[in-house]
C-alpha cells in the first residue's frame, strides 16, 4: 500500500541521474548516481537488495518506510569523495533491515534518522553499519525505538574507523522506549584504529519522563494523553528531519496512526 | 634443603595410595598433561576430603565435553591443555642475600613506583632475616582477624578447616558448567584464598593476598571465594604494582563474591603481569571469570587497573539477585606494544529496584588493541532497574585500536538504562601547553592520563591509589614521542 | 475558594508539611515565604496533587470540594493552575500543540466546544502578548533551550492561556533578572481579577512590589508560623528571618 505519493520514475538502469526515484522488478542490484546528481529515492514496502554508489559530490536522499510485515531490506551504499547521503527510516511492522555504509572518499557524509514503532508480538531486527575507510568523513546515526505489548525491537550497528582514516567525526545514537511486556536489545559498537577522531555513541532504553508526564497532567492532560504525547514527541524529532520534505506529513501521519496501537 | 627433604618424607609416610597408584610423591613435577589420575594425585597431594575430589572429578568430565571459545577480537594462539603442568609443589624462590643481587631493571621499576624497601625485598625474594619488620606486621594482622571472627586463609586450608562453608558457597556463583575455564578451573585449581567475614563484622583492614603468600609463587589455576555474611563489610586487594614474572603462561583463574543481604565488599585489582617483550613475545595470558552474587541491600564494587598481561580476558560480573542491590564496576585498561585486552562487566539486573554503574576507561598506545565488553541485562521480573555506563577511550598514537561492544538488553519497561561513550586522543595542544610550563612530553602524558583515568583510581584504597598512577606512567613509557 | 486545615504530608518517612493551616478567599492574594527548606515547594507539589507526596493527616477544601479525591488533571481543569520552580522539558512536542491540547481538556470538562484552529490562533496570540513571549517560541518544544527567563514567562503564558481559578506560582520570580521580573509581574497582575486567586511562593521581596500582596505568610520547618501584611515582606527583606524564628517556639 503506497502512502507516500509522489511523481517518481522508477529505477531502471544501472546509473542514474538527477530526480526522485523509487524501486520496482526492473532496478538493477547495483545502481551507481552520477557524479554531482541530486537523487530523491523513497521505498515504501518494498523488498530492497540494493548496492548504491554515489560518485563525487552526488546527494542522495532517501525515504524508507515500512508498514507491512515481512517486507525485508538491505541497503548497501558506497560513497565518494564530497558525496552525501541522507536517510530516514520508518518502521511500524515485522521486518529485518540492513544499512552498511562505505565512506570511501574524503569530505562524505552519511545521516540516518531512524524510528521503529512496534506493538503486539512485533519482531524487528535493524542494523546500521558505517565505516569510516578514509579521512575527514562525516557520519551521524540516530535511531529511537518504541516497542510496546509483548513486540520485541532490536538494534545493532558498528561504527568501523581504518588506521588511516584521521578526522573522522562520527555520532552513534540509539534511543528506546519499553512498555508492558515489551523487549529492547541495542549493541551500538565502535572499532576504531585512528586516534586523531571525534566518535561517540549513546544508547538508552528508559522509560518515559516522570516530571514531563506530572507537567502534561498539571496543565489538564490525562495520564494517556500526557504518556501519548511524550512518545509523539520522542519519535517525532526523526521524522521532522526527513531529508525530503514533502514526506514529512505523511511520516507523522503512519506515525500517529502506530501510536493509537501501542 | 634439610627441611624440605624432611617434610617430603612425612608426607610420604603420611600419604593415601587408596586410589591404587603408585606415584612419586617425591617430585615436585608431575608429568605434563591432564587426566583424571593427574586430578586425583593434585587432590590427594592437596589431603583433600572426598567430597572435594568428587567436585573435581564432575568438572573434569564435564570439561572434556566442552570446545575453547573464539572471541573475536582476540589473537589468541592455539592452546594445548595436554602441553601444560598441572601441579607443581609450591616452590621455594631462590633467597637472595641483598638488594645488590636483584636484577636492576625490577630495582628501578620498584623505585619509580614508590615501593618501600622492605616490601622490595620481600618481592625480590631477599633472605627472611633481612626482613624483621614484615613478620611482625603479619604476626598483628591475624591477630586483629582472629578476634573479629574474620577467616582468611588459603583455599587449601579452608577446604579442610571450613568444609561447611566451602560446601555450601564453593560454585555457587560459578558453576563448573559456567564456561570452558569454569570447567577447568574447579577440576585443577591449585590453590587460592578464602575469606569469610561474619554477620555484621566491618573488616577493619584491607585485606590483601600479599599477606596471605609467604613468598610462593601464585598458581595458575587459583581459585578464590569471599563470602561476606549478612550486613558486613570488606575491602579486598588482589595483585600488586610489581611486575611479576611468572614461567606459567596461562592463568585461568575463578574468583566468586557472595554478598548476602546488605553486604557490602569491594574488590580492587591491579594487575601487572608481565606484558611481554616489546615484541610481544612471551606474556602472560590471563583468562579470568570474576563473578559476584548479591543479595537483598547488598553491595558489589569491581575496581581494577590492568597494566599488563599479553593478553587479557575478563569481565568482573555482578548478579543483582537480591531487591535494593547495586553493583558498580570502575575499570582503567592500558594497552600498549602489542598487547590486547578484551575486557568489560556483565551486570544482571533480576531483583527490582537494582542499581549498576559502569565506568570504563581505555587507554591504548603502541600497537595495542583495547576493547570493552559488556552486558547489561534486566529480567522481567526486575522492576525499576537502573544502570549508567560510561566507556571512553584515549589513543595514543595512530597505530593502536580502541573498541566498545556493549550490549543493552531490557525485557522490564519500567528500566531506566543509559549508555555513553567516547574516544578521543592527547591533543596536540595539550602537550604543547604542558612543555610550555616546563613539563616533559613524558610527564605531560603521564598527568594527562592520569586525569582521564582519575575518577577510577579514585575507587581504590589510598596506597594503591598512588601506586597505580606510577603504574600507568610507568607503562606509557616511550608512548609519545 | 481555598481552605487548608492541619495538613500533613511527607516524602517517604520523612514528614514535611506538619500542620498547615491556609484560606484564600476570591480576588486575594497571598504570598509564602520562609528559608530554604521550610516546605514551600512540598506545599505547591501537595496541592497541585503530585503523587510524590503522601498526605497523612488534614484535609483541602477548593470551591466546596475535597480536593485530595481528585487527580492531578482534575484539579488542573477545576482551575488550579501550579507554576512550577524548574519547569521540565519535553523534547518534540511544541509549545502550541501542548496548549491546544491542555485548553481544549479544559473546555471539554465546562463541556464547551474544542476551539477552532483560528480561534485558537487568536488566543495564542492574545496571551503571549501579556507576557512579551516571542511567538516564534510557541514552535517549539516545550522549554526546550528556553533561557532560565524564558521558561518563567512560559509559565505565565501557561497560565494567562488556561485562565485559573487559583494559581499557585512556586518561586515564579528565581533567576529573574530586573527585565523579565518585570514582565512575569506585571502578566500576573493582569490576570487578576475579582473571582480568581493567586499563592505566590517566593524568597525575595521584589516581585511582591509589583504584586501586591494581601496576605503574607511565613513558612518554617513546615508550619505557617506568622501571617502578616505586605510589611512584612519588606521587614523580612530587612531583618531577615531570624527574629521571627527566635521568637516561634516549637511546641
Amino acid at each position: 500500500m503506497r502512502r507516500i505519493s509522489f511523481d517518481t520514475q522508477p529505477i531502471g538502469a544501472a546509473v542514474v541521474g538527477t530526480g526522485r526515484w523509487t524501486l520496482s522488478e526492473a532496478t538493477p542490484s547495483r545502481v551507481t548516481i552520477e557524479a554531482g546528481a541530486e537523487v530523491e529515492l523513497i521505498i515504501e514496502n518494498q523488498p530492497a537488495k540494493l548496492q548504491l554508489t554515489l560518485e563525487r559530490d552526488a546527494r542522495l536522499r532517501v525515504v524508507h518506510v515500512i508498514t507491512e510485515a515481512g517486507v525485508h531490506s538491505s541497503l548497501g551504499v558506497n560513497l565518494r569523495e564530497n558525496a552525501e547521503c541522507r536517510v530516514a527510516q520508518v518502521i511500524t511492522a515485522a521486518t529485518e533491515s540492513g544499512v552498511e555504509v562505505s565512506l570511501a572518499g574524503s569530505g562524505a557524509s552519511f545521516e540516518l534518522g531512524g524510528v521503529f514503532l512496534l506493538s503486539g508480538d512485533q519482531r524487528c531486527g535493524v542494523r546500521v553499519d558505517v565505516r569510516h575507510d578514509v579521512s575527514d568523513c562525516r557520519s551521524r546515526t540516530l535511531y529511537k525505538g518504541v516497542a510496546s505489548g509483548s513486540a520485541r525491537g532490536e538494534f545493532s550497528g558498528i561504527v568501523y574507523v581504518a588506521p588511516d582514516a584521521q578526522r573522522t567525526d562520527s555520532e552513534q545514537l540509539s534511543r528506546n522506549i519499553t512498555m508492558a511486556d515489551a523487549h529492547i536489545a541495542t549493541r551500538p559498537q565502535l572499532e576504531i584504529y585512528a586516534d586523531d577522531v571525534r566518535c561517540s555513541h549513546g544508547a538508552t532504553v528508559g522509560q518515559l519522563d516522570d516530571q514531563a508526564v506530572l507537567y502534561m497532567r498539571q496543565r489538564g492532560l490525562s495520564l494517556e494523553m500526557a504518556k501519548r504525547l511524550q512518545i509523539e514527541g520522542f519519535v517525532s524529532d526523526v521524522v521532522l528531519h526527513a531529508p525530503i520534505a514533502e514526506c514529512c506529513e505523511t511520516l507523522v501521519e503512519i506515525l500517529h496512526e502506530k501510536l493509537q496501537s501501542l | 634443603m634439610e627441611n624440605e627433604t624432611k617434610n617430603i618424607i612425612n608426607e610420604l609416610e603420611g600419604s593415601d595410595y587408596k586410589y591404587g597408584f603408585v606415584t612419586d610423591i617425591e617430585t615436585d613435577v608431575i608429568p605434563k598433561g591432564l587426566s583424571e589420575d593427574v586430578i586425583r594425585l593434585i587432590s590427594a597431594k592437596k589431603q583433600e576430603p572426598e567430597w572435594m575430589l568428587e567436585r573435581r572429578l564432575k568438572a573434569y568430565r564435564h570439561w572434556l565435553t566442552l570446545k575453547h571459545p573464539n572471541w573475536a577480537h582476540l589473537d589468541i594462539p592455539e592452546i594445548d591443555f595436554q602441553d601444560v603442568i598441572y601441579y607443581a609443589a609450591p616452590k621455594q624462590k631462590p633467597k637472595l642475600n641483598s638488594m645488590d643481587e636483584v636484577d636492576p631493571e625490577l630495582k628501578r621499576t620498584f623505585d619509580k613506583l614508590g615501593i618501600p624497601l622492605e616490601e622490595q625485598m620481600a618481592l625480590a625474594g631477599v633472605a627472611v632475616d633481612a626482613v624483621m619488620d614484615s613478620v611482625s606486621v603479619k604476626t598483628t594482622f591475624r591477630e586483629t582477624l582472629r578476634e573479629k571472627g574474620i577467616i582468611f586463609c588459603s583455599m587449601s586450608e579452608a577446604i579442610r578447616e571450613y568444609p561447611e562453608l566451602i560446601q555450601k558457597y564453593l560454585g555457587s556463583v560459578v558453576p563448573y558448567t559456567d564456561n570452558f575455564y569454569a570447567a577447568l578451573n574447579a577440576a585443577v585449581f591449585s590453590d587460592g584464598s578464602f575469606c569469610y567475614i561474619p554477620k555484621g563484622v566491618r573488616c577493619p583492614m584491607e585485606l590483601s593476598t600479599y599477606f596471605r603468600i609467604n613468598a610462593e609463587g601464585t598458581g595458575q589455576f587459583e581459585r578464590t571465594l569471599i563470602v561476606a555474611d549478612e550486613g558486613s563489610y570488606v575491602s579486598y586487594l588482589e595483585g600488586c604494582t610489581a611486575p611479576q614474572r611468572d614461567e606459567n603462561q596461562l592463568h585461568a583463574a575463578v574468583v566468586e563474591i557472595v554478598v548476602e543481604r546488605d553486604a557490602d565488599v569491594k574488590y580492587s585489582t591491579v594487575q601487572n603481569w608481565y606484558p611481554g617483550d616489546k615484541q610481544g613475545r612471551g606474556g602472560v595470558y590471563n583468562f579470568v571469570t570474576k563473578r559476584g552474587l548479591c543479595r537483598e541491600g547488598g553491595h558489589l564494587s569491581w575496581t581494577q587497573v590492568e597494566t599488563g598481561s599479553a593478553i587479557t580476558w575478563k569481565y568482573p560480573s555482578c548478579v543483582l539477585l537480591g531487591d535494593n542491590s547495586s553493583g558498580e564496576f570502575y575499570s582503567v585498561a592500558l594497552t600498549n606494544n602489542y598487547q590486547q585486552a578484551d575486557t568489560g562487566t556483565k551486570m544482571i539486573h533480576i531483583g527490582r529496584n537494582t542499581r549498576s554503574r559502569i565506568v570504563s576507561k581505555g587507554i591504548s598506545a603502541g600497537r595495542s588493541q583495547n576493547a570493552y565488553r559488556g552486558l547489561v541485562r534486566v529480567a522481567k521480573g526486575a522492576e525499576g532497574a537502573r544502570n549508567y555506563s560510561q566507556c571512553d577511550s584515549l589513543l595514543i598514537g595512530d597505530k593502536c585500536g580502541a573498541h566498545t561492544f556493549p550490549v543493552i538488553e531490557s525485557h522490564n519497561p519500567t528500566a531506566v538504562l543509559e549508555h555513553e561513550a567516547t574516544t578521543s586522543k592527547i591533543s596536540e595542544e595539550q602537550l604543547f601547553y604542558c612543555n610550555q610550563r616546563g613539563l616533559s612530553t613524558e610527564d605531560a602524558v603521564g598527568l594527562i592520563v592520569g586525569g582521564y583515568a582519575r575518577e577510577v583510581i579514585q575507587q581504590l584504597p589510598m596506597e594503591f591509589a598512588v601506586e597505580a598512577q606510577k603504574l600507568l606512567s610507568l607503562s606509557l613509557e616511550g608512548s609519545v614521542g | 475558594m481555598l481552605k487548608v486545615e492541619n495538613l500533613h504530608a511527607s516524602v517517604g518517612d520523612k514528614e514535611i508539611l506538619r500542620g498547615i493551616n491556609l484560606e484564600v478567599k476570591a480576588g486575594e492574594v497571598h504570598a509564602i515565604m520562609g528559608p530554604n527548606g521550610s516546605g514551600k515547594s512540598t506545599l505547591a507539589s501537595v496541592l497541585a496533587g503530585n503523587e510524590k507526596f503522601t498526605v497523612t493527616a488534614g484535609s483541602v477544601e477548593y470551591m466546596g470540594e475535597d480536593l485530595m479525591t481528585l487527580s492531578i488533571e482534575e484539579r488542573s481543569r477545576k482551575g488550579l493552575f501550579l507554576g512550577f520552580q524548574y519547569p521540565v522539558e519535553i523534547p518534540g512536542v511544541t509549545m502550541a500543540n501542548f496548549m491546544k491540547l491542555a485548553v481544549n481538556e479544559h473546555r471539554k470538562a465546562k463541556g464547551l466546544a474544542p476551539l477552532t484552529a483560528a480561534e485558537y490562533l487568536r488566543l495564542m496570540r492574545e496571551k503571549s502578548a501579556i507576557v512579551e513571549l516571542d511567538s516564534k517560541l510557541t514552535a517549539r518544544s516545550v522549554n526546550e533551550g528556553f533561557s532560565g527567563g524564558e521558561k518563567k514567562k512560559n509559565e505565565i503564558f501557561q497560565m494567562a492561556m488556561l485562565d485559573p481559578k487559583l494559581a499557585i506560582l512556586d518561586e515564579t520570580d528565581s533567576g529573574l533578572d530586573i527585565d523579565a521580573l518585570r514582565i512575569v509581574a506585571t502578566g500576573v497582575t493582569r490576570l487578576k481579577r475579582e473571582d480568581n486567586a493567586t499563592v505566590v511562593i517566593t524568597h525575595y521581596q521584589r516581585l511582591l512590589d509589583y504584586i501586591v500582596p494581601d496576605y503574607v505568610h511565613v513558612l518554617y520547618k513546615g508550619r505557617i508560623i506568622y501571617t502578616g501584611d505586605k510589611s512584612l515582606a519588606l521587614k523580612l527583606e530587612k531583618e531577615g528571618y531570624d527574629w521571627l524564628i527566635n521568637d516561634y517556639k516549637e511546641e
